[in-house]
């Protein structure tokens, strides 16, 4: 194949010429309630080729059928001379990249019988039923993929990865008359087969937790101090800072420059941020990105200051600085726009815990795991999957329907406290932006406590 | 295609039924003002269900040159391990189908250079000092086919058609973002772009001040695109699959009157001109309006054959199917209309707030909420932070609030709607005016 992509690539009219291949072999088996919906297995392939021609713009053409790879590549030249630009576009400097780099593939998916993940489902499904007779829907789903990836540029750089994927999880749907709630539990690993056999006990967590919730409050409207526990703090650094630290946002924004200027302060030097595509074994986790570049741990904020930024080679160029390898594509129907991989919040003080946070809390909210999170950059929304109101210091009642608004500028400089109980939260669903979902992420944060924070809600 | 892949399914299953697509995309990306990316993609993909010894199975393929034996042999495994079912494969339609436009020459036949005039007219007349702009074109020409062993059958072409653009201001620190779109079947005229211009600058004119929000229960004007949040919860209740599941707040409420009664929802796949318009859904299901809401009372919920044979119902005709997965249930356009009583002047307005505002003291024209989705959407309750949205003082918008968080439950809110607005329009694949609504949680910091 590489042979293949490295002849079309030498016929190429154009400046600059990469062409990525992928073949995508998945299965996936889903759960509605007692009943199954689907198990199948699917493969999925195509081609993505993308030029750059002097004083022109991008051409780009994606494909399902390989045979139009020549064809496409033409076409892609073509489009390319069609955009006309005062401004060339410069991508930076990337050594020429040739590997074969395989991840652990940690029990191959494409081993193992359909029927043995429709009971490995079933099992986690019915664990979720089976707590109460108040969960009255469910909605759980495997997936698991294996991506073989091939990549070839006019600048030498060759690659072929192995990517495998496994996602599994489940949302329990509590009902008590007109009042339903939900718990939800979700495991992504960028590995195999092995690591997702023994969750039986955290999907019974979160089934009982929709029933829980039935008889809890929704939160009053307001601003609080607030504890983030571990997976909420994640989803909270992935919306309200990482995006604003994706070059694309300001590489060609003098405004938006300026306002990110490094070195700029952000945050109490309690806080440090980063963004790690290198890490082992994560969902985010890449060798490479999808420009051929290597990934990277790349520090973002460092003791509250603005230290750094994600790239892809274009982005970097513009601004002077090196390619982080954040350039990435969900697959080859789209091209590669600077993304985050594995992104964290660094833990405080070894032996910093929760009860260091909560201590001198008089009334606040402890925010619990996540639904998710959104930004438009200076606002930003996170949305807790429970939450328990603090009193005096001690966890107290239960609370539903947890959102918090935040703002960059002021929530940010707000985290006064860091606890040292740092963890990776592997979640399965992933990131959107510019029409580009589900990329895989992973997202990393021990507690962190925000001395005010506005949460939504009856006031 | 479909023929020799139900040929080959015949005898060796019960009953199969299949979807062939072919999409063809061209798009023209504009950053920052400038054009910066043209590009073209092609994709096949045929979707195969079976339901052999009475379980149902699935497999899809994006190869060129599909294998049918290959693509049945994964469907028959799919429904070894199926669920037991009894799919009513529709016949051969006596009538000739819903003759609906859904391809336009002129949509068709752009060419790469009609793409980029429409986008740098949208470029021009947005341009301003302070303000990036990004606009994308893109343009889709679409094949579908679909067909079962039952020997019902469907072909149509399809066009598409979506300008965005988007402004981001940045001043200091503070960060606003503006949104919107034309999205048809036939290209816009240049009536329809400047629409667009005017929608987009009435927004960013009356964002430049920024005012402190208010605090409280207070009435809210969901503008079209503000109102997701509110509308989210109904679709999903309106779902036959949800009602199945026993999940859905408005299962056994047929007949009974849930909402104001001016209110009405209608899921139409026959409106002329809309991208997702279609004479025939993905199961060979001819296309015809259905009643969601009816004056305030539940009408009917949508289905697709599965959930129609559990529920032991007719298909709605709301058969949605991609490449990969089974059919799922899907909407096609729905729309959105007040009936009756006070809703506002019949003249359309292209103001903010559609006209709602006179009787409002102080509250809130909410835009766009940040994280719409994300929470417990099925019970109807929302709470998001304002992404756009405009303070309301005595008749007036004083300025954009900033750092605030809209609360309530889609069911209680729209019990009683206290207007809706004369500025229906069409985002996406949804059309509906402005609604006043009352009572709505404002808090801020």
């Amino acid at each position: 194949m590489k042979d293949r992509l490295a002849a079309a690539v030498k016929k190429s009219r154009a400046d600059y010429t990469e062409i990525r291949v992928e073949r995508t072999w998945s299965s996936a088996v889903a759960f509605r309630g007692r009943r199954m919906e689907t198990a199948t297995v699917s493969e999925d392939q195509g081609g993505f080729v993308r030029v750059l021609n002097n004083g022109c713009g991008w051409g780009i053409a994606s494909f399902t059928s390989l045979d139009e790879l020549p064809t496409m590549v033409t076409r892609a030249h073509e489009l390319s001379r069609a955009v006309r630009l005062d401004e060339p576009i410069r991508l930076a400097e990337s050594a020429p990249q040739t590997r074969d780099a395989v991840l652990e593939l940690d029990g191959d998916v494409r081993g193992i019988a359909l029927s043995e993940k429709k009971k490995l489902l079933d099992r986690y499904n019915s664990a979720m039923l089976s707590v109460s007779d108040l969960v009255v829907d469910t909605q759980s789903s495997y997936r698991d993929e294996v991506s073989e990836v091939w990549f070839v540029n006019s600048e030498g750089t060759s690659l072929y990865q192995l990517r495998p994927e496994v996602v599994v999880s489940g949302t329990a749907i509590g009902r008590r008359n007109g009042t339903i709630e939900k718990g939800l539990e979700s495991i992504g690993l960028r590995k195999g087969w092995n690591s997702v056999q023994s969750f039986d006990k955290q999907f019974a967590v979160v089934a009982q937790r929709a029933v829980d919730l039935l008889s809890a409050p929704g939160v009053r409207g307001g601003a609080y101090p607030v504890i983030l526990d571990n997976e909420l703090a994640g989803v909270f650094i992935h919306e309200a800072f990482g995006h604003l630290s994706e070059a694309d946002f300001v590489y060609e924004n003098p405004q938006a420059r300026e306002m990110m200027t490094l070195g700029r302060r952000f945050g109490k030097p309690v806080l440090n941020v980063g963004d790690n595509g290198a890490a082992s074994g994560l969902r985010g986790t890449l060798p490479y990105d999808d420009e051929g570049t290597p990934t990277q741990d790349t520090p973002l904020i460092r003791e509250g200051i603005l230290v750094g930024r994600l790239h892809s080679r274009e982005t970097a160029a513009k601004l002077g600085e090196q390619p982080t390898g954040n350039a990435r594509a969900i697959s080859f129907r789209h091209p590669p726009i600077v993304r985050m991989t594995n992104t964290y919040i660094a833990p405080g003080k070894k032996g910093t815990g929760f009860k260091d946070l909560i201590s001198d809390i008089k009334l606040g909210v402890y925010a619990c795991g996540a639904f998710g999170g959104q930004t438009m950059l200076e606002n930003f929304s996170f949305t807790a999957g429970w939450g328990y109101m603090i009193r005096d210091g001690q966890v107290a009642e239960l609370v539903k329907d947890v959102v918090l608004a935040g703002n960059l500028f002021q929530t940010l400089d707000r985290i006064d406290h860091i606890a040292g109980d740092f963890t990776w939260n592997q979640m399965g669903g992933g990131c959107g932006k510019g029409g580009q979902f589900p990329l895989p992420v992973t997202e990393g944060a021990p507690h962190v406590r925000i001395e005010e924070a506005l949460i939504g809600g009856d006031v | 295609m479909i023929e020799r892949l139900l040929e080959r399914a015949r005898g060796k299953v019960d009953n199969a039924d299949t979807l062939w697509r072919r999409e063809e995309h061209t798009s023209v990306a504009f950053e920052s003002g400038r054009l910066k990316a043209a590009g073209i993609s092609e994709e096949t993909g045929l979707n195969l269900r079976v339901v052999a010894n009475g379980r149902m199975g699935v497999a899809g393929t994006t190869a060129a040159e599909p294998d049918p034996e290959a693509l049945l042999a994964r469907a028959r495994a799919s429904a070894e391990l199926g669920e037991k079912v009894e799919l009513a494969f529709p016949t051969p339609s006596p009538q000739s189908l819903p003759p609906i436009p859904t391809y336009f020459d002129r949509t068709a036949n752009a060419s790469l250079d009609d793409l980029i005039r429409m986008g740098k007219l949208l470029v021009e007349r947005l341009a301003r000092p302070d303000c990036q702009i990004n606009v994308a074109v893109e343009r889709e020409i679409a094949e579908t086919a679909v067909g079962n062993t039952a020997g019902a059958r469907g072909e149509y072409r399809a066009t598409g058609i979506a300008v965005a653009a988007d402004i981001t201001r940045i001043a200091g620190d503070d960060v606003l973002m503006i949104y919107d779109q034309y999205v048809g079947a036939d290209v816009p005229s240049d009536a329809d772009l400047e629409m667009l211009v005017r929608s987009i600058e009435m927004r960013l004119t009356a964002a430049l001040t920024v005012v402190t929000p208010p605090d409280g229960a207070l009435p809210v004007v969901f503008t079209p695109a503000g109102l997701a949040a509110v509308v989210l919860p109904l679709e999903q209740a309106l779902s036959g699959k949800t009602v199945l599941q026993g999940s859905s707040p408005l299962a056994g409420k047929v007949g009974e009157k849930v909402f104001d009664e001016r209110l009405s929802i209608i899921d139409d796949p026959l409106t002329p001109g809309r991208p997702l318009s279609r004479p025939i859904d993905d199961e060979c299901v001819p296309s015809r309006a259905t009643g969601l809401v009816e004056h305030g009372t539940v009408g009917r919920f949508v289905y697709d054959l599965e959930t129609a044979a559990r529920a032991k119902t007719q298909s709605t005709g709301n058969g949605r199917r991609g490449v990969f997965g089974k059919p799922r249930i899907g909407y096609s356009n729905i729309l959105f209309r007040g009936s009756g009583g006070t809703n506002g002047s019949r003249e359309p307005t292209h103001g903010l707030g559609g006209g709602l505002l006179a009787d409002i003291a102080d509250g809130l024209i909410v835009d766009d909420l940040i994280g719409v989705g994300q929470g417990n959407v099925i019970s109807g309750a929302f709470s998001h932070p304002v992404g756009l949205a405009y303070r309301v003082q005595r008749g007036e918008i004083t300025g954009r609030v900033k750092d605030a968080a809209v609360a309530g439950n889609a069911y209680d809110l729209l019990k009683k709607i206290g207007g809706f607005g004369s500025d229906g329009r069409w985002l996406g694949a949804r059309w509906s005016p402005s609604l006043l609504l009352e009572g709505v949680s404002v808090a801020s910091r």
